[in-house]
């Protein structure tokens, strides 16, 4: 069974058609961007697999379960345990430090334990700036935080929104390494974003196109 | 680490790392409460200190005898243990006899009293010159002052004679003595002494006739006159012209006159009465009726009427209000202690009229505070909510529900209560001790009940006022963080 399976999936705003009947499968341990530019509805099949929207057709089934009918206080549920966001720009509670910022994702998902977000930290290489506040932190330290705080409950699936947009190149090759190593633990990943390069580093890439699926590229040259 | 430590870490570092924005929202819970318990304060404390106000305006219960007869020293202080001490600002007696000027025999009403007392219970005396401070000194009023001519330091020779009290009722009664004189031959007086037995018939009599003629009038002074009139019931019929001797005519005619013009009199002795010379020390000017009195120590009091501790009246200045006034006066009839207490309701019922409007206008003030302090709180909640809508949004996505964003939202707020509640119920006090020293001339003391309260109702006030701008951060959209909105 898929991880993540759409079926005929629909988004319609009025007279727009965000998603326009789309059917994508993402197995379990899959590490698959997806791309489109602007208006291609990559932001409306982001909210829909990240539980905060739902379609207007179709099934989205997500671990088993039709994600597509819940209330939004299940989604939210489902969210808080089955998913691990990361943003284009970071998202840190800008008052607490970055161990109190992993410390938060524990607090909504069961109990805070600072040991642990502090491993987490220390598996993104930021050990040492735990006691930070996101203000005293450059731009890719803060995505890193990040990465540990969606990876800190062991979600079944990590959802990233445009991850390295914010980021210089060397700091872009830093997130990309950490997807890499996620990747090889087994952590299914869905990017999405609109950066060529990013999208080579997965293992596919969907492609987005007026709502539709223009075409699917397997990157060949994965994992070399 | 629990939730419950996460959760008070969260909160703590939003109010800790986001000082300026909470500063504004602390600052306005505290300045509401700091007025709020200000006004709590002083409205809880108008009473005592507007009744203190009250009591310059004079005594406000009077004590007199319940048998219309006179006050003692000792139901009086039973009377004052009813009220309780603490409660009594003062009490000054008043002895009320008519005296007499020796050189002009002018009458006038001479007063005992405690001038300490008057001080308090009758604060507007205006006194030119000074209380008097030691014995045989006088404090007069300014009316006597001008009829009599005296000044400051004038000694003023009075005299009392007990006699005068019974003038008035000065009839025959059974048991009584009588004494009376009238003219006799040449204009020189004849004297009678007579005492009536309970059937009001004449028991005994003396008679001084030693200034008439010795061979005619100065017969009568001899036993076979006067056993005339023994068992005779009195007054003597009148024109009963068998007691008329011939050759005294003149003086058996007088003694007649002076039988029936004799008055009563307790106790032959006072007749004299006591004549005291007294300094002015004082001149009082009230407006009122005092002004025609003299007043004394209770010590020259005694001395000049030979009688000790007793009163007319008792003047009271108590504190409290109408009810509690009212409540002394029903145990004080309870207790029978001899002595009736009166309201002197000018003075209690405006006391109470102005203390319930004083206090509907500091109610009306603190409701108006309350509501002020909400729209302000919940202002800038509001403005807090909006500032930190992506940090909701974060929230939401990580998996916050409805109920923890509410929680944690209503956290702060009442964190902030709490906060802004210590600091209002502390300078709330400093507040209300500004108002009570310039306004009433007076401290008041801290009631530690009041902290709680305050903190307890900021807090509430606090949460009342998040209740909208909770509403407004729940309906924020998780998605909003995606993208770079």
């Amino acid at each position: 069974m898929s991880l993540l399976e759409i079926r005929n999936v629909s988004k319609i705003y009025g007279e727009l058609k965000a998603l326009d009947n789309v059917s994508i499968k993402v197995e379990q341990g899959e590490w698959v961007a997806i791309m489109g530019p602007s208006g291609s509805g990559k932001s409306t099949m982001m909210n829909i697999i990240g539980c905060m929207d739902k379609p207007s057709k179709g099934e989205v089934l997500l671990d088993g379960v039709d994600i597509s009918k819940e209330s939004s206080k299940k989604l939210t549920e489902i969210r808080r345990d089955k998913i691990g966001l990361i943003f284009q720009q970071f998202h840190m509670v800008n008052y607490l430090t970055a161990v109190e910022n992993v410390m938060v994702s524990q607090y909504y998902h069961s109990m805070p334990d600072e040991e642990e977000a502090l491993e987490a930290l220390g598996r993104v290489g930021l050990r040492d700036r735990a006691r930070h506040l996101p203000s005293q932190l450059s731009g890719g330290e803060q995505q890193r935080v990040c990465v540990a705080r969606a990876l800190i409950n062991h979600p079944e699936l990590i959802l990233a929104d445009e991850p390295t947009g914010n980021l210089d190149e060397a700091n872009e090759n830093i997130v990309l390494d950490l997807f890499a190593q996620l990747h090889k633990e087994g952590t299914t990943l869905i990017v999405v974003t609109h950066d060529p390069e990013v999208a080579e580093a997965a293992q596919r890439t969907i492609v987005l196109e007026h709502g539709r699926v223009a075409r699917e590229i397997i990157n060949e040259n994965f994992g070399k | 680490m629990t939730k419950r430590k996460m959760f008070l870490r969260m909160i703590t570092a939003s109010l800790l790392r986001r000082r300026s924005r909470m500063l504004v929202a602390l600052l306005s819970i505290g300045i509401g409460a700091t007025i709020l318990s200000g006004l709590v304060t002083i409205y809880y404390d108008v009473p005592r200190q507007m009744g203190a106000q009250f009591r310059n305006y004079g005594a406000n219960m009077i004590l007199v005898s319940q048998d219309t007869g006179t006050l003692n020293a000792q139901s009086a202080s039973d009377a004052l243990e009813v009220i309780g001490t603490d409660q009594v600002i003062g009490a000054t007696p008043y002895r009320y006899v008519t005296a007499q000027f020796v050189r002009s025999q002018l009458s006038f009403v001479a007063a005992g009293t405690d001038f300490d007392q008057v001080q308090l219970t009758s604060p507007y005396f205006v006194v030119d010159g000074a209380y008097p401070s030691g014995p045989r000194q006088v404090l007069i009023g300014k009316q006597v002052a001008e009829t009599v001519g005296a000044k400051l330091n004038s000694v003023l020779e009075i005299t009392y004679k007990p006699s005068q009290k019974f003038v008035s009722g000065g009839e025959a009664v059974p048991g009584a003595t009588l004494v009376g004189s009238a003219e006799g031959f040449n204009t020189n007086p004849v004297s009678v002494v007579l005492t009536l037995d309970d059937q009001m018939k004449i028991a005994s009599m003396e008679l001084d006739v030693s200034t008439q003629t010795e061979e005619y009038g100065g017969r009568l002074g001899d036993e076979t006159y006067t056993k005339r009139f023994i068992g005779r019931a009195y007054p003597l019929e009148e024109n009963d012209e068998t007691d008329v001797l011939s050759g005294a005519t003149i003086t058996s005619r007088a003694v007649l006159e002076a039988i029936s013009t004799a008055q009563v009199t307790d106790n032959a002795t006072a007749v004299t009465g006591n004549t005291m010379s007294m300094q002015v020390a004082g001149i009082l000017d009230t407006g009122g009726k005092e002004e025609s009195y003299i007043f004394m120590s209770m010590d020259d009091m005694a001395a000049l009427t030979g009688e000790k501790d007793l009163y007319d009246v008792m003047e009271l200045s108590v504190s409290g209000t109408a009810d509690e006034l009212a409540g002394y006066v029903q145990t004080m009839e309870e207790k029978d202690l001899g002595v009736t207490a009166r309201l002197v309701k000018r003075i209690t019922n405006s006391e109470t009229a102005v203390l319930s409007k004083l206090q509907a206008l500091v109610f009306l003030v603190t409701a108006v505070v309350l509501v002020l302090t909400m729209i302000c709180v919940s202002t800038t909640m509001m403005a807090v909510v909006t500032e930190r809508r992506k940090e909701i949004g974060l929230r939401k996505a990580l998996g916050a529900s409805d109920d923890s964003i509410r929680v944690e939202f209503l956290g702060e707020g009442m964190f902030l209560g709490a906060l802004g509640g210590v600091m209002g119920a502390l300078l709330g006090f400093g507040f209300a001790q500004i108002v009570s020293v310039n306004v009433f001339e007076s401290s008041i003391t801290f009631q530690p009940l009041l902290l709680p309260i305050t903190v307890v109702v900021s807090m509430v006030i606090a949460a009342l006022s998040c209740l909208w701008p909770i509403k407004r951060a729940v309906q924020i959209d998780p998605a909003l963080v995606l993208k770079g909105e």
